[in-house]
């Protein structure tokens, strides 16, 4: 099994909390893995570690041996979707994206093919302001694909979405994993997750509870149920 | 570095704030020109000066720098709408290492910041001269008003746009940010240069005025253009500050998580 990300000790403090605490855990190479935990668990934060968003008050997390700051051309190895924000509301969701490209040093012919795969061709010309959450989410999704990336952070995709929204990420997800992607994706949607992941790692309090495939985490009962066990019924 | 430029450039002029920005440094620049010939055509507004004086029309034309406060707003703008639209978060992925990312961002703030000072102020060269055209008796400008006062247009275009985005590192609520910086330079700093003109003329708006080498003595509205530095030591000085806050803004960003 090759690892793709690994974190090793990672602890993250604010003030005299520790938001992360000392957190260990491996992402195989090639397979999708659940990062779960209730609210204010860490893994946010423990995702922004990872992409260099925050700095670690210890520890490490790397991406194929590699701090994300010092991969060479980070979009093309790692997408990363965190919110839905990050996108300039008073731009279309084409000028958005063109932004990012440019950066990467991607071609803007790339960024019509993400529009079209993320079905948000007939609205590129539209300001973001405009878009609907579902939209946002789209654009999120379009942005961590533009540099075709063989990992992908997705930190809570489903927030927000309609059941037709969850519907079309569970088919875009599926279909992005089937290229052999690395895919570490955070969600609440248990039920969800059960379904789609190879993987899962629990975290509460930001400390490592569990890790492992699905089967060994969950045994033959449901992921909800292994969830609510773990964290004391936390959700 | 060239790949950032553009995205950086991208981001600079998709704004459509940006746009409305260079609409009203023209408008003030414009109208600041425009307006000035008629106050000092009134023999009661008191200047000292008439019309018919070269000091006089040099200080019109001089006028067309008045938009100059523009630069530092986008400045502002393009660091802490990075902020304020969570677009750091984009920007930092795509580009992690930030020192490069903020010398894109001061490099395209300088040029921003310059374009829409020279744009503005040659349009406010151009109303001057249109409303001067209307007093026949005005005296004729100096050569040098031009010059200069482009000059004065490019580099405190440049470095009040670096100046912006290190206020926008520092202060990343935007409308605190650009309060902040119009009350320093509309009140703080001429309380500063009317108190104590020795330490007031090594501030911004005293050092842009000297790049203008005008030569005006108006003591009634506290104007004494040899007090003040000569142009090219207070271009230097401009420079420092230009320096000094954009190596506060590398350094503050390469510290703080981005949220």
């Amino acid at each position: 099994m090759t690892t793709a990300i690994a974190i090793s000790g990672l602890v993250k403090t604010y003030g005299k909390q520790n938001a992360v605490d000392n957190l260990t855990a491996n992402i195989a190479k090639g397979r999708i893995t659940g990062f779960l935990g209730p609210n204010g668990a860490g893994k946010s934060t423990a995702l922004r570690c990872l992409v260099g968003l925050a700095a670690p008050t210890s520890g490490s997390a790397t991406i194929f041996d590699k701090r994300y700051r010092d991969l060479d051309n980070p979009l093309s190895k790692v997408g990363t979707v965190l919110d839905s924000r990050g996108f300039h509301p008073a731009l279309t969701g084409k000028q958005n994206l063109r932004v990012v490209a440019a950066a990467a040093g991607i071609p803007d012919s790339r960024v019509d093919e993400v529009l079209e795969m993320v079905e948000l061709k007939d609205a590129a010309g539209k300001r973001m302001k405009n878009y609907s959450l579902g939209m946002k989410q789209r654009l999120a999704l379009a942005g961590a694909i533009l540099g075709d990336p063989e990992i992908l952070i997705l930190d809570e995709p489903a927030n927000g979405l309609d059941p037709a929204g969850i519907a079309w990420l569970r088919k875009f997800l599926r279909k992005l994993a089937e290229g052999g992607r690395t895919i570490l994706v955070s969600s609440h949607q248990l039920a969800e997750m059960q379904n789609t992941v190879d993987d899962v790692i629990i975290i509460n309090k930001g400390k490592l509870i569990a890790s492992g495939s699905m089967k060994e985490v969950i045994g033959d009962g449901s992921l909800e149920d292994a969830f609510l066990a773990l964290t004391g019924g936390e959700l | 570095m060239g790949a950032l430029l553009k995205s950086e450039w991208r981001k600079l002029i998709y704004a459509r704030a940006h746009w409305g920005l260079l609409i009203g440094a023209i408008l003030v620049a414009g109208l600041g020109t425009a307006v000035t010939p008629v106050i000092l055509d009134n023999p009661d507004s008191g200047f000292g000066l008439g019309l018919d004086q070269t000091q006089a029309v040099d200080a019109v034309y001089a006028n067309a720098i008045s938009g100059y406060f523009f630069a530092i707003i986008i400045g502002i703008m393009l660091m802490s709408g990075e902020f304020r639209h969570g677009t750091a978060v984009a920007t930092f992925l795509t580009a992690p290492k930030r020192g490069t990312v903020l010398a894109t961002k001061l490099a395209i703030a300088a040029i921003g910041g310059m374009l829409v000072m020279v744009i503005a102020t040659a349009a406010g060269l151009a109303a001057g001269w249109i409303a001067l055209s209307f007093f026949p008796d005005a005296a004729s400008p100096t050569n040098e008003v031009f010059i200069n006062t482009l000059l004065a247009a490019v580099v405190s275009g440049a470095i009040l746009g670096i100046v912006g985005v290190a206020l926008g590192t520092l202060i990343r609520n935007q409308m605190l940010a650009i309060t902040g910086a119009l009350i320093y330079l509309f009140v703080i700093d001429p309380i500063l240069l009317a108190l104590a003109p020795d330490a007031g003329k090594y501030l911004p708006v005293g050092l842009i005025t000297a790049m203008l080498a005008l030569d005006i003595d108006a003591p009634e509205f506290g104007i004494d253009t040899s007090a003040y530095l000569p142009p090219l030591t207070a271009t230097v000085v401009l420079l420092g500050y230009g320096a000094v806050f954009a190596g506060l803004a590398i350094a503050t960003s390469l510290r703080r998580d981005i949220e």
